[in-house]
């Protein structure tokens, strides 16, 4: 195992993928804008035998598995990043926006181990297998799950069992049964643990009654059972296992039964989500309008990259971003709302609008070994747009997050921003301080806002609403814009 | 077992393999139980794959 250090930048900006270590037949680096998996003999045999598969074109061809092409040659290269006795280079097609499991709706996580299980079935068929099962190898075009880990696949071995099967459990099976049978949100469970829940603890929050309900008794009881009793007998299993002659039918017929488990996994936002996914909150058409004309102004002034839509709610100007974007994070950290979202753009079959959700004041940190394998937000790729609507009165008041503390955070993204603000008179600011005592939050104010936001970006625009209660800025980064005078009344 | 398998499939994961595979396990897992029939009646012998037994059984 190569150590993830090894991956500071060359001047060039060539550099490995921290997150790829753990497989020593293939590892991901990075090389001008390029992204690449250096194999070892045995990797690149694998993929050799992949590539002549059915499931490869077909799989490829309507985007569920990464653009690959086996490089003819390495020149040009950074030699210290292929791996040792390198046989082979892939290159892949870039995703947009690396996004992680615990970020995922439930939709989506569970569309992710469908997919998983596919590529695996079809796999079989042409005597191949995927030899692990994480979800952290596949990634969300848009609305789209791609299979991202080509090294995954490798030559079926006979009498070998479905190795991958445990680690789908912790990671897809248990965290999917977690929220659709007990109404827990997996989040906390996957962020927790980069290897998600053990058959043990899986076993622990369930209840006598869930013995009976599709695939908990054997994916989770007798599983957890099995473990425990077969604990130290590693060695012993794997000879008797071989001796029984474990057929490829048997892999088949346990995935296949995973696949009916996992399809019978269903989870609902509360009906109060579902109500207010259709609405907008206490705005008039007009305002609702002008708002939507502000962002559209802004998203086709220019051409943008990626634009992150932070409190993005139901989409509706993640979807306005679109129109100017390459593509668009829409992050949400209420799950609910994100989920009705990711089902309308799979069903449209969007591959531009990616949806995550997550707690601005509680984000995605930096994990694993060494912290370096799964990277906070900005770490996988920052934004050249920000839209920051209808959010700062939650982060400030419902979150204690100070103003200041908020615009300091924003500018450190070094984007271009429109942030909406709502004045102390707005309903909605009314509710979130209702409960707070008399004096606190001072600093939640339109002219202290404007001060910390001029202070830190060249505010170009500012528009206020017809309701007076919100105010609505475009910004650019210190130095880069033409600045107007906020201190005067707007026009 | 594939020398170069990165993953530890998991002995309890792997026997459960067996049992839930439905009508494909049927055979496979008589076999299972037979060969440890067999080998608790000394009838077969652990083969020569199995790991040679140490002497230094405490």
């Amino acid at each position: 195992m190569q150590s993830p250090t090894e991956t500071s930048p060359r001047a060039d900006g060539s550099r490995h993928e921290p997150g790829s270590f753990r497989d020593p037949e293939s590892r991901v680096f990075y090389s001008g804008d390029g992204i690449y998996r250096a194999l070892s003999q045995d990797g690149l045999d694998d993929f050799k035998a992949l590539q002549a598969t059915k499931l490869f074109e077909r799989f490829t061809a309507d985007g569920r598995l990464v653009g690959t092409e086996l490089l003819a040659s390495t020149d040009g290269l950074p030699a210290e990043l292929l791996v040792k006795d390198c046989a082979g280079v892939l290159q892949h097609e870039r995703i947009p926006f690396v996004s992680y499991p615990y970020e995922w709706t439930f939709s989506m996580l569970k569309d992710a181990a469908l997919l998983q299980l596919d590529l695996n079935l079809a796999a079989l068929e042409e005597d191949m297998i995927l030899k692990d099962s994480t979800p952290y190898n596949v990634q969300f075009k848009g609305s789209k799950p791609v299979f991202v880990d080509i090294g995954s696949f490798e030559r079926l071995r006979e009498g070998e069992p479905w190795t991958g099967y445990r680690q789908f459990c912790m990671l897809y099976l248990y965290p999917l049964m977690l929220q659709a049978v007990k109404g827990v949100e997996f989040h906390p469970w996957l962020r927790g643990s980069i290897n998600g829940i053990t058959p043990s603890q899986m076993r622990g929050v369930c209840s006598f009654r869930d013995r009976f309900r599709k695939g908990f008794y054997l994916n989770v009881f007798l599983h957890a059972k099995l473990e425990a009793k077969h604990a130290d007998r590693g060695k012993e299993v794997k000879s008797e296992v071989k001796k029984a002659g474990f057929k490829k039918e048997l892999i088949v017929a346990n995935v296949r039964r995973m696949r009916k488990t996992i399809e019978s996994l269903t989870w609902d936002p509360p009906q109060g989500v579902w109500v207010a996914y259709g609405e907008r909150n206490s705005y008039s058409d007009v305002d609702a309008e002008r708002k939507d004309e502000f962002v559209r102004e802004v998203v086709t002034s220019q051409p943008w990259g990626l634009t992150w839509d932070i409190g993005a709610n139901n989409g509706r100007y993640s979807r306005i971003a679109a129109e100017g974007s390459k593509s668009v994070l829409a992050v949400d950290a209420d799950q609910g709302p994100v989920e009705l979202l990711y089902r309308t753009l799979r069903d449209e079959g969007d591959e531009q609008i990616l949806t995550l959700t997550m707690n601005l004041a509680d984000p995605t940190p930096n994990l694993g070994w060494r912290g370096l394998e799964r990277k906070d937000m900005a770490g996988r790729g920052k934004p050249d747009l920000v839209l920051a609507l209808a959010l700062i009165h939650h982060i400030a008041i419902a979150a204690n997050v100070p103003v200041a503390e908020f615009v300091s955070w924003l500018a450190s993204l070094d984007t271009a921003l429109v942030i909406e603000f709502p004045t102390r008179e707005d309903p909605m600011v009314k509710k979130l301080l209702g409960p707070k005592r008399d004096g606190l939050h001072t600093d939640y104010e339109r002219v202290n806002f404007e001060r910390v936001l001029a202070g830190a970006f060249d505010v170009e625009r500012r528009e206020r609403s017809q309701s007076g209660t919100r105010l609505l800025y475009f910004a650019r980064p210190k130095g880069t814009g033409a600045p107007i005078d906020l201190t005067q009344p707007e026009g | 077992m594939h020398l170069l398998a990165y993953l530890d499939p998991g002995s309890g994961s792997m026997i459960l393999q067996i049992l839930a595979g439905g009508a494909a396990a049927v055979a496979v897992t008589a076999k299972l139980y037979w060969n440890r029939v067999l080998k608790f009646l000394r009838i077969k012998k652990d083969d020569e794959t199995a790991e040679p037994q140490t002497t230094d059984s405490a």
